[in-house]
């Protein structure tokens, strides 16, 4: 059965991390997901929250109205978006007073927020609405002989409280998708580091040291590359990882790759499909096929 | 049966309680108030109507009044109905004429307008005068009590409750589900505060319990159902089968040696760390003294193939080994009983972010109690369960899942000086060279001699942390914690061999369903809930039932002993006596109104009504009925009644006040 | 009767108080009065390694009310909001969304906005998304748009004059 959802691209997959986007756009569909676009989407408001919560509260309330005026459920793939999403759904859902301010915003562009519509991430539309047999289903050429480490991002992990894709303390969804395209996987202390995305916006510095400190542990425990599903730590990880590198005093050479295009890479597709000429990090490295 | 009411001679007797209530209600008018009230002859005010000046003052105006009904003013009657009732009793009125009107609780404690509070208090004087007129004498009825005791669960709480009462010259039940007795004090090394070794203290109590000649010991056993009321429990008691003869066996444990699975299944005694076969006994003191199979893995019983022959039974000389052992369900008559069912260990897994299911070198203060014994899995050596080494650096993390709103909220009571007195031990056993640290939240060392205990701890070269590390990171070959100090106000980086969690203490995992079995409540934390923590907190509400130990919430040893003894003479005091007066302020059934419909049987929790088969009438057992109401409230024909609770006198007290 | 920090001479502000609560988004009346300063928080924090940020430290100060001297601080501004604090703290305090109210405050009352803060907020304002386009470098140092790629138009608001009036109110409007 063809399932459909809205894609929400978000601000930085749509304008600059396109690897992630061209990947999910190539593997979803062989997995019977349609994916919509809707025109009219802004920022989910997450980067703004230290500059007002309330602007937050609206951009997301204001997308996942849109979401429900197409009658979709949203498909976020960028962990920050999703949590920004999830929140604003908690907090509208246990407070009527404010669903209804912000609803008296929404007016104005004509839209109105229920929160009927649900909001998923890479992980559990993987993992919880495919499923690990379908997707081992279309495996082609597993991905033999490589150890990856795993970053879920912390977005897509905490808070618990509001309902996140993954477990918050202990997750284990990727491990099993990778362990079904043919992976290996292995627990590391630091798997539920932060890469400091965020953080770049104002103290870019601590950030770089934050993705440095965490890829330089990864190197040393002997991965071959790390996964991760989220453009904010992606671009940490892959984009800025020579930089990242030096506060650490490291020369990196990490594989980084998004869950999707390890996805694509198992299924079958042709790399130039999956967007893999945009990861800087050695992707090269990795011999697959 | 229920009479018509007639012109009573009414007094009202208001108290003070000192200013308790005359400080916000004023009591001069109130008394006034209450002598100008239809059917009231005489109303008084005193200070301290609980007092003997008070009681005088009742009873002789009950004389110089010739009054037939009495209502006192003053606290709960939860406090001095009683009381009141040998009062109004003692001046020759009968008890259940008297009304209390709780003009304390309802009125002077809440309200600070002493106006309306006195204006409330009008009110429900009034209203109580109202349903005094109404008030039927009644008489209380009798039973007779079974001498015998059940004692649930044989931990320390269990095995010093049977004792007391055994020595008080009762018999006793005492029925444990584990094989042997002795509960989770059997598991320890050393107690603190005094550090005397727990088998050493315990195992002469254990050959106490089974040498007395007013206990008999059911081990292995279950309560599988209850029956009765206070005086009279009928108690069927479901012992497992556990294939081996005890009037045969003598404890010699060749079955043991020569079982098949022998130190291939993991032993619950030493926390999955040591080994046992099939045919075991959970450890060398147990009482009795005598080997069980375990049918769960037992090759013959669960396979129905043990090699040619199942060899524990070919090396029994006592030919104690009977497979064909079933299931046994043993009655029991008793009249009062003492429930210490223990507690459970909080499986640390729940708070993933401490290690405990990623690294075997993060154990918890139990754990430790085996690696430390030694009559342990490590006799007595503390060994890393990772590569069998002695540790080099050894961490404690306290309040793990404990004073926690995800988790537990309760302190645990003991795991402050649990973990004081095992780095008083480790010390001991290792050294001073090994690094010992412990990351605190607040050290809560409260007992007698705790603090002089925990100031000797301090002076043991150990590494107190005030803080809480957030997770325990698996190094591989160590574990890595970091930890914020507040005391130096430094993020402290701790490698170490070795963490020792200490767990929050929660009730059993089945407390809950056997708390329906016995009709008992839980309190929120999930723990069986006292019928007052002050001044009843060895009663339940449940009459004849008693708790005692870790089952009522967590505590140390000597509490739980105190509690123990307490329970036990509580139940003393019901099995001293030949009978029991029964309150008569329960449900009876007008006959001519019921129509048998049965619905007050099924709504009864206490099991008190039955449908006589014959005339299609419900009947109310007296000594099971606890007037708790519901049937009352359930019955559809209005045919369930209340003894001086009725419809006409609860309305009367409505009627007079609107 | 007045508590005074005579290190800083600043009073404690309790009104300020109902103003963070008013702030959080995560509905919590006050509970960060039941923290206990077991310091779970400030033992996992991302931030405090690199840049001294102690949640417990805030939670602290916000108990007694020293608010000023939190909102006046760049300490507010370390936080790397990976919600270890709120999903770890035994008492269900949530450090980070206190500090997200702080950073708030400090905003409102006319602050500098550090960073990039007032550039995104800028673009946000006027497009709806915190950039536009980049055109990216590849492995292979060549560079590429969107456009150069087989992918839809970027979605963003329609009516940006429209977006942009609702967005305004709430940028003054007070919470
Ligand atoms: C690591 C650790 C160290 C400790 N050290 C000390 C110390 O040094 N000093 C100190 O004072 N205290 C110490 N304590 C506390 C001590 O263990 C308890 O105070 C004590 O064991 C409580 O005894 P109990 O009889 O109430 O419960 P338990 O010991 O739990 O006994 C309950 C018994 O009831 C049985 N049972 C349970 N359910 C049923 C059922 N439904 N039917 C029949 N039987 C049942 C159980 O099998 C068990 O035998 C320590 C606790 C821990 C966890
Ligand atoms: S061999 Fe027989 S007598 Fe000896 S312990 Fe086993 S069952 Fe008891
Ligand atoms: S006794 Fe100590 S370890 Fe246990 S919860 Fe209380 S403070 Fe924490
Ligand atoms: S973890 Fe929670 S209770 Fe502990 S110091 Fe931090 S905010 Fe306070
Ligand atoms: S959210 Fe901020 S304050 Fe909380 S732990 Fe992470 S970095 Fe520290």
């Amino acid at each position: 059965m063809k399932r459909k959802f809205a894609l929400y691209p978000g601000c930085i997959m749509s304008t600059e991390q396109y690897a992630y986007e061209i990947s999910i756009r190539e593997t979803l569909p062989l997995l019977d997901i349609e994916l919509v676009d809707i025109d009219g989407f802004s920022c989910c408001g997450e980067p703004l929250k230290s500059v007002n919560q309330l602007m937050m509260l609206y951009l997301s309330a204001r997308n996942l109205a849109l979401a429900e005026k197409n009658k979709l459920d949203m498909f976020a793939p960028c962990a920050i978006c999703h949590l920004a999403l999830s929140e604003c759904r908690y907090v509208l859902g246990s407070n009527p007073e404010m669903k209804g301010r912000i609803n008296g915003m929404l007016a104005a562009e004509d839209l109105t927020y229920n929160g009927t519509g649900e909001i998923v991430h890479t992980v559990d539309l993987l993992h919880d609405r495919i499923g690990i047999e379908e997707i081992a289903k279309h495996v082609k050429k597993p991905l033999k002989d490589i150890k990856l480490a795993t970053h879920y991002g912390c977005h897509a992990i905490r808070p618990k409280e509001i309902g996140r894709p993954v477990d918050s303390e202990h997750p284990m969804k990727m491990e099993a998708i990778l362990s079904a395209l043919g992976a290996e996987t292995a627990e590391y202390p630091e798997k539920l580091d932060c890469c400091g995305g965020l953080l770049q916006i104002n103290l870019d510095e601590s950030a770089l040291a934050k993705a440095g400190q965490k890829l330089k542990a990864v190197h040393e425990h002997g991965f071959d590359g790390l996964v991760d599903v989220c453009p904010w730590c992606h671009k940490m990880f892959d984009a800025r990882q020579t930089k990242a590198g030096e506060t650490v005093a490291a020369k990196l050479d990490l594989p980084v790759f998004y869950l999707t295009q390890l996805l694509g890479l198992a299924f079958g597709v042709k790399k130039e499909k999956l967007g893999l000429e945009f990861n800087l990090s050695p992707v090269d490295k990795i011999q697959i096929g | 049966m229920l009479g018509e009411s007639y012109m009573r001679r009414i007094g009202v007797f208001v108290c003070h309680c000192g200013v308790n209530i005359a400080q916000n209600v004023d009591v001069d008018a109130l008394t006034t108030y209450a002598s100008t009230l239809d059917g009231v002859v005489v109303a008084k005010q005193y200070k301290y109507m609980c007092s003997d000046v008070g009681a005088t003052l009742i009873k002789g105006s009950i004389k110089e009044h010739k009054l037939d009904g009495v209502v006192v003013a003053a606290c709960s009657p939860r406090m001095h109905e009683h009381t009141f009732r040998e009062v109004v009793n003692d001046g020759g009125v009968n008890p259940y004429q008297l009304e209390i009107v709780n003009i304390r609780e309802q009125c002077s404690w809440i309200h600070s307008d002493r106006k309306k509070a006195t204006e409330k208090a009008k009110f429900l004087v009034r209203s109580g005068v109202a349903k005094a007129k109404l008030l039927e004498p009644l008489q209380t009825s009798t039973l007779k009590v079974t001498p015998n005791a059940l004692v649930i669960g044989g931990g320390i709480a269990g095995i010093q409750a049977s004792l007391d009462l055994a020595n008080d010259g009762f018999k006793v039940y005492l029925v444990e589900r584990e094989p042997s007795i002795g509960g989770r004090m059997s598991q320890l090394d050393k107690t603190f505060p005094t550090l005397d070794c727990s088998s050493c203290i315990l195992t002469p109590k254990m050959m106490e319990v089974a040498n007395h000649q007013n206990i008999e010991l059911f081990t292995y056993a279950e309560v599988a159902d209850i029956e009765g009321s206070i005086g009279n429990y009928t108690v069927k008691v479901r012992k497992k089968p556990r294939y081996v003869d005890i009037d045969k066996c003598t404890g010699c444990g060749d079955c043991a040696t020569a079982c098949r699975l022998k130190d291939r299944i993991a032993s619950e005694f030493d926390m999955g760390m040591g080994k046992r076969g099939a045919a075991y006994m959970p450890f060398p003191q147990a009482v009795p003294l005598k080997y069980t199979i375990d049918a769960e893995h037992c090759l013959f019983i669960t396979r129905g193939k043990c090699g040619d022959k199942p060899a524990c039974r070919e090396a029994c000389a006592q030919k104690a080994i009977d497979f064909d052992q079933k299931e046994e369900i043993v009655d029991l008559k008793v009249g009062a009983i003492v429930v210490a069912t223990g507690y459970d260990l909080l499986n640390p897994e729940s708070l993933y972010e401490y290690g405990y299911a990623n690294s075997p070198d993060v154990i918890t203060t139990l754990e430790l109690e085996r690696l430390i014994s030694s009559s342990g899995p490590t006799k007595g050596e503390i060994l890393r369960l990772s590569d069998q080494q002695e540790p080099k650096s050894v961490t404690f993390i306290l309040c793990i899942g404990s004073r926690d709103e995800t988790q537990c909220t309760w302190c645990c009571r003991i795991g402050c000086m649990s973990a004081l007195k095992h780095v008083y031990l480790l010390r001991e056993k290792l050294g001073d060279d090994v690094e010992i640290n412990v990351c605190y939240t607040d050290i809560r060392s409260y007992g007698k001699g705790y603090e002089e205990f925990y100031r000797n701890v301090r002076g043991l070269k150990t590494n107190m942390f005030r803080g809480r590390p957030s997770e325990v990171c698996n190094m591989g070959d160590h574990q890595k914690i970091d930890v914020f100090d507040t005391t130096t106000n430094k993020l402290f980086e701790i490698k170490t061999d070795m963490v020792v969690l200490v767990p929050a203490l929660v009730p059993r995992a089945d407390a809950g369903d056997f708390a329906r079995l016995l009709h008992l409540t839980l309190s929120g934390d999930g723990f069986f809930l006292e019928a007052h923590p002050k001044l009843r907190p060895m009663d339940t509400f449940v009459n004849g039932i008693f708790i005692a130990g870790c089952c009522q919430g967590p505590k140390d040893i000597q509490d739980t002993v105190s509690q123990a003894s307490g329970a036990a003479s509580r139940a003393a005091t019901i099995l001293s006596k030949e009978e029991l007066e029964i309150d008569p302020l329960i449900a009876v059934v007008d006959e001519e109104v019921c129509t048998g419909c049965g619905i007050c049987v099924e709504i009864c929790p206490y099991e008190a009504r039955i449908l006589n088969e014959k005339t299609k009438i419900a009947e109310v057992n007296d000594a099971l009925c606890t007037g708790c109401g519901a049937c009352i409230a359930a019955c559809p024909s209005n045919a369930s009644i209340h003894r001086n609770f009725t419809k006409k006198q609860l309305l009367n007290m409505v009627d007079d006040i609107i | 009767m007045s508590i005074v920090d005579l290190t800083s001479m600043g009073e404690s502000q309790a009104e300020l108080r109902k103003e963070i609560n008013d702030r959080l988004s995560r509905l919590q009346e006050d509970v960060s009065d039941y923290c206990y300063q077991c310091a779970k928080c400030t033992s996992g924090c991302e931030a405090h390694k690199l840049l001294e940020l102690e949640p417990h430290k805030i939670v602290a100060l916000l108990k007694r009310g020293l608010i000023d001297e939190m909102v006046n601080s760049d300490i507010i501004w370390t936080c790397m909001s990976c919600f270890k604090c709120r999903e770890r703290c035994p008492q269900k305090i949530a450090p980070v969304e206190i500090l997200f109210a702080l950073k708030n405050m400090a905003v409102a009352s006319g602050k500098q906005i550090p960073g990039k803060y007032s550039t995104i907020l800028q673009s946000v304002l006027s497009m709806g998304l915190i950039q536009d386009i980049q055109e990216v470098t590849m492995r292979d140092t060549k560079t590429k748009k969107r456009g150069d790629l087989d992918l839809p138009a970027l979605s963003k608001p329609s009516d940006p004059a429209k977006f942009q009036a609702g967005l305004m109110k709430i940028a003054v409007e007070k919470l």
